[in-house]
């Protein structure tokens, strides 16, 4: 089957899937919320009955001067509210992945919380291991083989005689990162598809066994990863055009609203694509 | 430039060398009238990385003291070794440091020999001197050596001195990268002689500029014969060697109090001419005369060569280049008086010499990147700031180890001035990879007073702003006091003035003090003259001082007044009490005629604060503005000399709101958003704030999401 058949399949089978994107919507709003309540709270405290108030609807570094020096004191709390929530959330996402996948591959059954929440703790501590696992690939990525990629363009840029070699290394580098890291998602991604589809509990053996599904196919399954990358990319680009045309007063503040749940939910809607796309080309391949 | 003919370059070649030496018999420099007169003749080693210079300097001793000394600044030495204090201090730093140079790239200047003009040598009694505290005993930026004889009030002593010096790779301003150089603060340099005082020769130190006296240079700069130059003064000779493939360079300028130079075989030389009938039109003469209560003939502003050195990769940006200059040229002219010299050199930095954003006398470096978004004023930010240093620290020369503020501070301030007449607002710059985001993505724009005072107002618990450029906290405490709290308590005292006084005590303080070296006692002695008051409160508050300004409204009521009140009352001589039973049935039979709303009177108390330590002076009240619903105001004063007070309005309307500062004098307050208060919520801004830092929460959980 051709990527690009295999990108409409993904397309619609995540289509289908949509009421996963209502929880996993639900998840994030909720996440967010709990975060930014407490500083709403604070920031209406202060600025709710001042004439400052009203400026804070475009940035001006007269009331950002004003906000850094009243919560100078609060920043490190501020970075506590945003990391441990942050990592709770990751854990979370573990637990979600397990739920999405589940439901993928159970093609005809309709989708429940019961259902859900089940696949959810069924490859929960699965998904934890093939999580720690993938910790190891970005580190090897970022730690050794980004290191191994910089050496010809430190080299080339040690004795550059002007800017355009620096700004070519730094994007070449910064491209080949992304798109090292990409094979690293995508061959996790894999390993938590076979491990849902083989019914299988062993992690390190799933491992071993994407790696050698991947390895006849790799220029197969890679191009359809990065073509949901470049989808992801170019619907952001469409969003972000069409945010910048919210006009201002009550009315836009109601669609600014809808516009960044429209983005967030996009961008999990792009998430259940990467899955679905993968789970097909994986039974295409394999079964 | 128009070179020499060969045969006659190399004739005059031979005779700088022959003069070099045979012991600098220069006669008609050393009858000049200057009481600081420098030649020095440097030759560039482009393989050795290396200078190799002579130099004669004239001192005249203009104080009444007798002198038995001179201390010369050995600037080089800073980059020696790690016992220099530029580098002690690197190492202490705690938020700009770190800067480290790297192995084999130190640089160092010897002087080699050192002597009167008569013969006798002063070598023997060198030695370096490193008084600043804390002590640094390693370091040898500040070289002393004793006369044989005092010099005597109005004498003249005539130094010769042979030195030379290892570049270093790019560090503090100077250094060079392959061929191209950028050479600055590279010879022995007088500190400044002050009455009573003796020599002001401070080292070198991380978070400090300069510090020099008035002097008429010459100086001869030898470079391979492919290497283009630019120096500060004027370009006077070219004479090549074609033998040795070298040319040789003179410039000279009177009246500055430094000289650098660059040279490199990649720079484009461009020049344009500053014509000032073209720039300046007869009503914008007609309109700076009538504010600075001058004519307009007084105020007429000279041509200017403007020289531009730039590198090839930034080409295009040169029309750019001069349009920035050609604004900095105008506007500081119009406003502070007329640029002096004949020439101005724009140096686009040598790539990786460290030395971008820079001034020097009648020279300066810029920094551009080759990518750049129209939307953010760069390069001609750094362009108009570094031009605006030759008013500021060029003709204004302060103590920059002692007071930067006063050229850092008030040039800040000219500079956001400049650029909001000549540019309007700008974005700020967000570059990833290389790449203006600014392309992308429509950044605010925003003028340099608001972000001069974001920094302001979150520094002032480190340091007063009058402090000596080394005991700063760190040189992040040091850039924002000296910068942009100096520049937004001008741009506060330009409020509090009026923009017709301060731009009087802008050109009087600028005019006074050419060619001298102003103290902050000095621009407060101007201000307090032309504001026709004593200001010094206002400098002692804010200059001097860690005090934070902060006024508000600590709270607004709005209730009406009640008509009844309880207690015993004297009814027709009798004792009456009035219960609140009374009340609430006199009440309620006026509920049941209809009610008059003309005679309903509230009132209104407003709680002002003083959150901060700093005050006004009494005779500078604060206003306090007071809005009704029925569209009326009242506008009073408070002295602000208290923690708080108390305002009663009794009046037929219910507040709005309440404002202290309506005007926004203070911009220094550094809580602007509780100068008022009003009882409309401001709900769709912090909604609308609120809904933007969800956008990125929630982006922010997604990613982090989607990474395992």
């Amino acid at each position: 089957m051709s990527i690009l058949k295999l990108f409409g399949k993904g397309f619609q089978t995540a289509s289908k899937k949509s009421r996963l994107l209502v929880y996993l919507w639900l998840v994030n709003i909720l996440f967010a919320l709990i975060i930014i309540v407490p500083f709403y709270f604070l920031v209406q405290g202060d600025f709710e009955n001042s004439f400052s108030g009203e400026s804070l609807s475009t940035f001006s570094p007269l009331w950002l001067g004003d906000i850094i020096y009243k919560y100078q004191n609060v920043f490190p709390a501020v970075v506590g509210g945003l990391l441990i929530p942050g990592l709770l959330f990751v854990l979370l996402y573990v637990f979600l992945n397990g739920g999405i996948i589940g439901r993928i591959a159970a093609a005809e059954e309709k989708i429940n919380l019961a259902g859900f929440f089940s696949d959810c703790g069924k490859y929960f501590w699965r998904f934890v291991r093939v999580s720690l696992m993938s910790l190891v690939g970005y580190v090897v990525v970022l730690g050794i083989l980004m290191k191994i990629v910089s050496i010809p363009f430190e080299a080339w840029i040690k004795n550059a005689s002007g800017d355009w070699s620096n700004i070519i290394a730094q994007n070449l580098k910064f491209l080949i990162t992304i798109l090292l890291l990409s094979v690293v998602q995508m061959f996790f991604d894999y390993v938590r598809i076979s491990l849902v589809l083989e019914a299988s509990t062993k992690t390190l053996r799933a491992s071993s066994s994407t790696l050698s599904f991947l390895a006849g196919r790799f220029f197969k399954a890679w191009p359809l990863y990065l073509l949901v990358d470049v989808f992801l990319a170019a619907g952001s680009i469409l969003l972000w055009v069409l945010g910048n045309q919210i006009p201002k007063g009550i009315g836009g503040l109601v669609v600014l609203f809808f516009w960044i749940q429209i983005v967030i939910v996009f961008r999990l809607w792009v998430k259940l694509v990467f899955f679905t796309t993968e789970y097909h080309f994986y039974r295409a391949h394999k079964f | 430039m128009k070179r020499s003919k060969p045969a006659f370059r190399s004739l005059l070649l031979c005779f700088l060398i022959l003069t070099w030496t045979t012991g600098f018999s220069l006669p008609a420099f050393a009858q000049g009238t200057a009481p600081l007169r420098y030649e020095i003749w440097v030759e560039l080693d482009n393989v050795q990385k290396m200078l190799r210079g002579k130099e004669e300097i004239v001192w005249t001793n203009a104080s009444k003291d007798v002198v038995p000394d001179m201390y010369l600044h050995l600037y080089y030495n800073a980059f020696k070794n790690e016992k220099s204090t530029v580098s002690r201090e690197n190492k202490e730093e705690t938020m700009f440091g770190g800067d480290r140079i790297e192995d084999g790239q130190w640089g160092w200047i010897d002087i080699t020999s050192i002597q009167l003009a008569d013969g006798r040598d002063l070598k023997p009694t060198m030695e370096f001197v490193a008084k600043d505290e804390p002590l640094h005993p390693g370091d040898q930026t500040v070289v002393r050596v004793v006369f044989p004889e005092p010099v005597k009030p109005a004498e003249s002593v005539h130094l010769m001195l042979e030195f030379q010096s290892k570049i270093p790779r790019g560090a503090m301003r100077t250094g060079y990268y392959q061929n191209s150089y950028f050479i600055a603060q590279w010879f022995p340099k007088p500190g400044v002689y002050e009455e009573g005082k003796g020599w002001n020769c401070h080292e070198y130190h991380l978070s400090s500029e300069f510090f020099a006296d008035f002097a008429d240079f010459k100086v001869h700069i030898t470079v391979p014969e492919n290497f283009v130059v630019g120096a500060s003064g004027k370009q006077v000779q070219a004479v090549s060697d074609d033998a040795q493939k070298k040319v040789s360079y003179t410039y000279a300028q009177s009246q500055i109090h430094d000289f650098a130079w660059t040279a490199s075989p990649n720079f484009i030389k461009i020049e344009r001419d500053f014509v000032a009938d073209q720039e300046v039109t007869p009503q914008e003469y007609a309109e700076v005369a009538g504010k600075l209560g001058m004519s307009v003939e007084e105020i007429k502003l000279p041509d200017v060569k403007m020289i531009l050195l730039i590198q090839r990769q930034h080409k295009n940006q040169s029309e750019y280049h001069f349009k920035a200059l050609r604004a900095a040229i105008k506007y500081y002219g119009l406003w502070y008086g007329p640029y002096p010299y004949e020439t101005v050199t724009m140096v686009d930095p040598p790539f990786r010499t460290g030395s971008g954003g820079m001034e020097y006398p009648t020279l300066f470096t810029a920094g551009t990147r080759v990518l750049r978004s129209g939307d953010v004023l760069s390069p001609a930010g750094v362009i108009v700031h570094e031009f605006g240093h030759g008013y500021w620290y060029g003709l204004s020369a302060n103590n920059e180890f002692e007071e930067a503020w006063l050229d850092e501070g008030i040039n800040t301030y000219s500079t956001g001035k400049v650029l909001a007449k000549a540019f309007g607002p700008g974005a700020m710059a967000f570059v990833f990879k290389g790449i203006p985001l600014n392309w992308f993505i429509p950044f605010p724009k925003f003028y340099d007073y608001e972000t001069d005072r974001a920094a302001a107002i979150n520094i002032v618990a480190y340091d007063p702003i009058v402090t000596r450029s080394w005991e700063f906290y760190n040189r992040g405490s040091y850039s924002a006091n000296v910068y942009m709290r100096a520049a937004t308590c001008l741009d506060t005292l330009e409020r509090f003035v009026g923009d017709e006084t301060m731009a009087k005590i802008m050109r009087t303080f600028q005019m006074r003090f050419r060619y001298k070296h102003p103290t902050t006692r000095d621009f407060i002695g101007v201000a307090s003259e032309i504001a026709g008051k004593d200001m010094t409160w206002f400098f002692e508050e804010l200059f001097y001082t860690t005090l934070n300004f902060d006024y508000g409204i600590g709270s607004l009521t709005s209730v009406e007044k009640p008509k009844y009140v309880r207690g015993i009352f004297e009814v027709d001589g009798k004792k009456e009490e009035m219960t609140g039973r009374k009340i609430r049935e006199l009440e309620a039979k006026e509920k049941e005629g209809k009610p008059d709303p003309q005679k309903a009177v509230y009132l209104t108390t407003v709680i002002l604060r003083r959150f901060g330590e700093a005050r006004v002076r009494p005779d500078a009240p604060l206003k306090v503005k007071v809005v009704f619903e029925d569209g009326t105001e009242e506008v009073r004063t408070w002295d602000g000399q208290e923690r708080w007070a108390r305002m009663a309005f009794e009046k037929p309307a219910k507040a709005r709101s309440a404002q202290i500062d309506p005007d926004t004098v203070w911009l220094i307050d550094s809580n602007l958003a509780n100068n008022s208060y009003q009882f409309k919520k401001a709900r769709a801004g912090i909604f609308r704030f609120t809904a933007k830092v969800l956008f990125l929460v929630q982006n922010y959980l997604q990613s982090l999401g989607g990474l395992i």
